[in-house]
């Protein structure tokens, strides 16, 4: 039996899902959804409408719908495709028709520092705020000699530190 | 055989065309084609069926309606009923449901 191979004839209509361990010849048409862990052909004639997860992808026909491969995706010169690529490999030939977006994962690497950036700078920004206040009381202390301000300053600091934060914490909770 | 549904291929929906269709794996739904259906021995289809002609060695639950033949292999598993001008069931098969073969 061929079991390493599905071929959909060129009168074939499939609607609905589709799961699979095998590859897949398209000739006809399949709306709907498709998950397949090797490749999917779709022949010139074949047309697929519908979200497909599969390892390996060859587009020859009509392909709408979003796709993802997990290894490549390739889209021959009569091939034609509507919808969002995710695939680490794309080749698309000459002659090809693609429209949508395409996203090949390993170039998307400054994404994590651009999510931690708001992450940090909240803070920094509300404790910094707190403390220019505390600071504001120092210069008067500062006019003794400037090695000994920087030892004197730090009790200081801890005092109205303190008292701001109570009054800050008491504040949030009236409201 | 053009078409073929291979043994690892689960579909759930419907498959309509005016082909031959082989299945050696599953599908639920249904099935509608102008020639003829083949469940082999791993194939499993829990549809209603729509068709010329029926040949089943595989497990086959729902209902056939068949302009010409159905034919329950030795190795056939069927649960529903069956309508068709001619209807076949093997030695061997095992059939649960209703025989209609009014024409």
């Amino acid at each position: 039996m061929a079991d390493t191979s599905t071929i959909v004839g060129q009168t074939m209509l499939i609607k609905g899902n589709l799961e699979g361990d095998e590859d897949l010849t398209v000739q006809g048409r399949i709306e709907g959804s498709l998950n397949l862990t090797k490749t999917l052909i779709i022949e010139p004639n074949g047309v697929v409408k519908a979200d497909v997860s599969v390892a390996n992808a060859v587009i020859s026909g009509v392909m709408v719908g979003n796709l993802t491969a997990s290894d490549s995706l390739e889209i021959t010169d009569t091939g034609r495709m509507v919808g969002d690529i995710r695939a680490p490999r794309v080749i698309i030939v000459e002659g090809a028709s693609v429209r949508g977006k395409v996203d090949m994962g390993d170039l998307e690497m400054p994404r994590p520092a651009s999510d931690r950036k708001p992450v940090y700078t909240p803070k920094p920004i509300s404790r910094p705020a707190e403390k220019p206040k505390p600071v504001v009381k120092k210069p008067p202390k500062k006019a003794a000699p400037p090695p000994k301000a920087k030892k004197a300053a730090p009790p200081p600091k801890a005092k109205p530190a303190k008292k701001k934060k109570k009054v800050v914490v008491k504040k949030k909770k009236r409201r | 055989m053009a078409n073929v549904i291979g043994s690892s291929i689960v579909i759930d929906g419907e498959i309509t065309g005016d082909e031959d269709l082989v299945v050696q794996g599953t599908v639920k739904g249904r099935i509608a084609l102008k020639q003829s259906l083949f469940v082999e021995n791993s194939g499993v289809v829990e549809a209603d069926i729509e068709t010329q002609n029926v040949e089943i060695s595989g497990s086959v639950t729902g209902n056939i309606l068949a302009s010409d033949k159905v034919e329950l292999r030795s190795d056939g598993k069927m649960v529903g009923d069956i309508k068709a001008p001619r209807i076949l069931i093997a030695d061997g098969a095992t059939f649960k449901g209703n025989v209609d073969m009014d024409r």
